[in-house]
């Protein structure tokens, strides 16, 4: 997406709130103690207000989050996944209120996609979250994205809010939302985003500059939303629906002249359904019951009659999803409660591959918990069973004998808060996950394996954090060492031949790793200032394979150091945001040779905001100020400099 | 390696002055290789790389000092800033010009064999594998899988048919560097080889396999007869072929991957009178000295997990011989007979990361040295 950095600062109605402790958002936890405070606070969380021009894209929330790497195939609709903490992007959960947005095809979700409107903060765990009433999904993910919505505020009838951007690569991007109370208890939210944008951009290539073409994009995304609580009970319904049709500019490489790099489209029509509903029955328990139905459909053709170049794909794929979770939470005796959390899901891939075997997975997640919390400490103990049964419609397809398998796990983690002091908190995790084979690691006609065995996470880590603060300052420092263990790696290896591909459990990676994070905030009168520095070491080894050249070498894409500062001003109506990130060098192979060196790269952001009027506020994103030519991933260079017009109006 | 004979010929004569060639600074690995004639001045290895990556490079082995150089492309053609291209597929020696198939850049690029320079790169679109005789190198392409066309003056394609699946056949003059014509073959064609005026071309079907209608691979050989430049006759042979040998007698070896589930790969041969015989199975790596074809591979093809027993077998006059070759490589990827006794292996390694080559003599490992990714192509100059 658009060059979008956004920073921890952006909190600017309430500067505050980044000291406060993280609220647990379910209505239902309102049984007030401290019992039903979360064990651990996440490693960073933003809150997004919709007064105050942000990112668009979540993908751009989290390129700041220390120990997150985002990796960027460049423009507007380019893919956009996470790694954190060097584990893979299939082993982090991306959670929209509690419920996964998940991809059994191949198991990474593309956060370019996801709008930030209607969100209120995205956060970010390492280890366990260990909130009340969780599904049992949000305790087997390594690491959890948690994208949380904005609910309605008490209306006297309703709300409306428009927003239109503009800007660079002929983006224009309007939206609305509407808010209204249909009864007392009863709210309706309904939003519409439109995006479309020609995705041009310069880059240079060798000693010529060249135009990025085939990246652009139109999407359409439509939503419903409906709200209500009770004294004891809290629920929603949300209706989605997201459609793009978008061009995929292909790797920069040599080509001859007359052919273009790639004329692929791809279009997608993603729907869900979702609710939750939770319910205090006593002091003592409560209950969450939540479920899912998604489709999604991908058309994928990569036009052979624009580019004789290409590999001469027509192909259609549907998932279907259906899921539902039941959450119990008990309270035995003041401190200590648990918590019994149980999901089943059903998976389904269709496709005209060839020789698709059509996979249907049911998969069960269970997790129990138990938790002790006094004021100063908490500790929590978690155990999850995760298992998927695997069968087929062709069991016998493209050569393959395809058994009905069986995959199961047992998961343990334990979490850890000490507050020995006022300016100390201390948080500690252990914890083991697995993440699936995807349908595309076991059963793709071409490559696929059906005896591959989970990818194990071992994960060990803590939080310090030290807090200061005076009537006109305040100051945190947070120190976060790590160690990550990756084993059973699931990887790609050609066969005797490059066209048969398969896939194998053979890789491990070492990752040992610091986050630190330190913000100052100063505020005299109208004016508030603050700066956050942060800094993340990465050193992730390859220990596969000790007789290998690339032993001990480090893993692909993880830079060994990263860091950025960024710095806020506000004034009465006026604030400004700088935000400058640097990133080392860092290898595209695991051979860390010459030939796939990435050269380090620092980019700078400006965002302008005004609020002309209590309803009225518009902003000016100005991204990569210095027009720095840079890669992510190699081949795939990001956009020079760009901006962005946004005009907020709420009536 | 078509035109050995011609060079050693000519060496012979220049013997007293050696040549010095601009690339002679360049320094590699110290390799032993006293078990190669010196009448070989350099083994060229094109390297792969990995589709997408843009990373295929060339390697050689200086003969006369024993250095194993790596990227020499890239060295020698410093201003050629996107280096070699994307999936190197190809690789054969033509007099003193070395021709190299780059496929996904849709390129064939001709290099000095003396120093690597750039001669011309010609326009193809995804191309595969080339052949030589005395007037054209014939390059077999897919792109009638994908889309046929024609080239205008300029060089500009133009499709005018993105329905027909079939491959195709280009010429290129070897004089003047221009594509001149093309003859459609079967589906995806791979390898070919020239004998005595016509050219034998593989079909593999590799992608229309995976495709409606067919769902299923090509198992012919399309002769063509390289005056009239026409198809005079498909033969049929097995699924998925991939190289073809003439082994200068009239005899054609064409090897074939199999349908990787229940059809082995292994070699054929089409006598004189176009009967096709099966020689053997189990065929991952293949290659052609003196009219012998060489062979390695296992019978565990199919068990992607299972640790794979090489089995090295030669070929001559259809004949089937067993050799004493103990291999040893994680992913075995090409082979290169440099004499009866004397083996250039490529080992692909993680098929991401660069590979290695061995030099195997009188059947045993003497040395390896690291390549570039995926080594798949060996040519002797």
């Amino acid at each position: 997406m658009l060059r979008w950095r956004l920073t921890f600062f952006l909190i600017v109605s309430a500067p505050l709130c980044i000291f406060a402790q993280e609220a647990d958002t379910l209505k239902a936890a309102q049984i007030s103690s401290i019992i039903t405070l979360p064990v651990v606070r996440p490693s960073e969380s933003v809150r997004l207000s919709s007064q105050v021009t942000v990112p668009t894209q979540v993908a751009d929330v989290l390129r700041n989050f220390t120990g997150v790497q985002v990796k960027d195939y460049g423009g507007v609709g380019g893919l956009k996944t996470i790694n954190v903490r060097s584990l893979g992007s299939e082993h982090v959960g991306i959670f929209l209120d509690g419920i996964q947005i998940d991809n059994a095809q191949n198991m990474q979700v593309d956060l370019g996609r996801f709008s930030t409107d209607g969100i209120e903060t995205v956060s970010l765990f390492n280890g366990q979250k260990t909130h009340r009433l969780q599904t049992a999904k949000e305790y087997a993910s390594g690491a959890a994205v948690h994208l949380n919505t904005e609910r309605p505020r008490p209306l006297n009838g309703s709300e409306v809010m428009l927003k239109l951007r503009a800007g660079s690569f002929v983006t224009i991007n309007p939206s609305i939302r509407w808010d209204k109370d249909l009864s007392s208890s009863i709210t309706l939210r309904t939003s519409g985003e439109f995006l479309t944008s020609n995705g041009k951009y310069k880059y240079p290539c060798i000693d010529t500059t060249l135009v990025r073409e085939n990246g652009d994009i139109k999407s359409l995304r439509l939503e419903a939303q409906l709200f209500g609580h009770l004294k004891d009970s809290d629920w929603q319904v949300r209706a989605y629906s997201y459609g793009s049709e978008r061009g995929f500019p292909g790797p920069v490489i040599r080509r001859a002249m007359g052919f273009p790099f790639s004329a692929e489209r791809q279009a997608d029509q993603d729907i869900f359904v979702q609710g939750s509903w939770t319910q205090d029955w006593s002091k003592q328990y409560s209950t969450a019951l939540r479920f899912k139905y998604s489709n999604n459909y991908t058309h994928y053709n990569t036009h052979p009659e624009k580019n004789p170049m290409a590999m001469p794909y027509d192909l259609h794929y549907r998932q279907q999803s259906g899921y539902a979770s039941l959450a119990h939470s008990y309270i035995i005796a003041s401190p200590w409660s648990v918590d019994l959390s149980t999901d089943v899901q059903y998976n389904t891939l269709v496709s005209d591959v060839g020789q698709f075997v059509t996979p249907h997975r049911t998969s069960f997640t269970g997790a129990l918990s138990s938790r002790i919390a006094w004021e100063k400490f908490r500790a929590a103990a978690h155990l999850v069973y995760m298992g998927a049964w695997d069968t087929f419609d062709t069991p016998n397809a493209g050569g393959w004998s395809r058994d009905n398998r069986y995959r199961d796990a047992w998961m343990p983690s334990v979490s850890l808060f000490w507050n020995p002091f006022k300016w100390v908190e201390v948080d500690a995790y252990v914890k083991r996950s697995y993440r699936l084979p995807s349908f595309n690691d076991l059963y793709y006609s071409q490559m696929g394996n059906s005896s591959l065995a989970p990818e194990l996470a071992f994960q060990f880590g803590s939080d310090f954090r030290f807090s200061f603060n005076s009537k006109v300052w305040q100051a945190e420092l947070r120190l976060s060492p790590y160690y990550n263990r990756v084993t059973d790696k699931i990887v790609a290896i050609p066969t005797s031949s490059q066209f048969r591909w398969t896939m194998l459990n053979i890789g491990t990676v070492d990752v040992t790793g610091l986050d630190a994070k330190a913000s100052f905030l100063y505020h005299i009168n109208e004016l508030n200032l603050s700066a956050t520095f942060r800094y993340s070491f990465q050193q992730a080894l390859d220990h596969s394979d000790p007789e290998s050249q690339t032993y001990g070498n480090q893993i692909p894409y993880i830079p060994l150091h990263s860091g950025s500062l960024a710095f806020q001003a506000q004034w009465r109506k006026f604030s400004f945001i700088w935000d400058t990130t640097l990133t080392s060098g860092k290898w595209s192979r695991t051979a860390n040779i010459p030939d796939y060196y990435i050269e380090p790269w620092s980019i700078s952001d400006a965002i302008i905001t005004c609020s002309v009027l209590p309803s009225l506020s518009v902003g000016l994103n100005l991204n990569n100020i210095f027009n720095t030519h840079y890669q992510i991933v190699q081949g795939y260079p990001m956009p020079g400099f760009n901006a962005l017009l946004t005009v907020d109006y709420k009536f | 390696m078509l035109c050995g004979a011609l060079l050693s010929a000519f060496a012979c004569q220049k013997d007293p002055i050696p040549e010095v060639y601009k690339d002679a600074d360049l320094t590699g690995e110290k390799v032993d290789v006293s078990s190669i004639s010196a009448n070989v001045k350099k083994i060229f290895m094109l390297n792969e790389g990995g589709m997408g990556s843009n990373n295929a490079s060339l390697d050689f082995l200086r003969i006369s000092d024993g250095n194993y150089v790596t990227g020499v492309f890239k060295k020698m053609n410093p201003d050629a800033g996107a280096g070699l291209g994307d999936v190197g597929n190809d690789i054969a020696v033509h007099g003193d010009e070395v021709w190299m198939v780059i496929n996904n850049s849709g390129i064939v690029e001709v290099i000095s064999a003396k120093d690597e320079t750039e001669i011309a790169a010609i326009q193809v679109a995804t191309p595969r594998s080339i052949a030589f005789d005395d007037t054209y190198a014939y390059v077999s392409s897919w792109a009638g899988a994908y889309a046929n066309g024609s080239y205008d003056a300029n060089g500009n394609y133009t499709i005018t048919d993105s329905k027909n699946p079939k491959g195709q056949v280009y010429r290129i003059n070897l004089s003047t560097k221009k594509v001149e014509g093309s003859v459609e073959v079967g589906y995806q064609p791979e390898g070919l080889a020239c004998y005595n005026g016509k050219l034998y071309v593989a079909n593999s079907g590799g992608i229309s396999s995976q495709l409606p209608p067919n769902y299923s691979y090509d198992n012919t050989v399309s002769i063509i007869n390289t005056k009239t430049f026409k198809v005079t006759k498909n033969v049929e042979v097995q699924v998925n072929l991939k190289n073809v040998y003439a082994d200068g007698t009239g005899n054609i070896y064409v090897t074939t991957l199999g349908n990787y589930w229940s059809i082995h790969s292994g070699l054929y041969m089409i006598n004189t009178s176009d009967a096709v015989k099966h020689i053997a199975d189990y065929v991952s790596v293949s290659s052609i000295n003196n009219g012998t074809i060489y062979c390695i591979g296992a019978e565990e093809e199919f068990d992607w997990t299972a640790a794979k027993t090489w089995k090295a077998w030669s070929c001559k006059n259809g004949t089937k011989t067993d050799m004493n070759l103990s291999v040893s490589a994680t992913s075995l990827y090409s082979l290169c007979a440099v004499s009866s006794s004397t083996f250039l292996i490529g080992d692909a390694g993680d098929y991401f990361n660069p590979g290695s080559v061995s030099l195997y003599n009188n059947g045993s490992k003497v040395w390896t040295v690291t390549a570039g990714v995926c080594p798949g192509h060996f040519a002797i100059w």
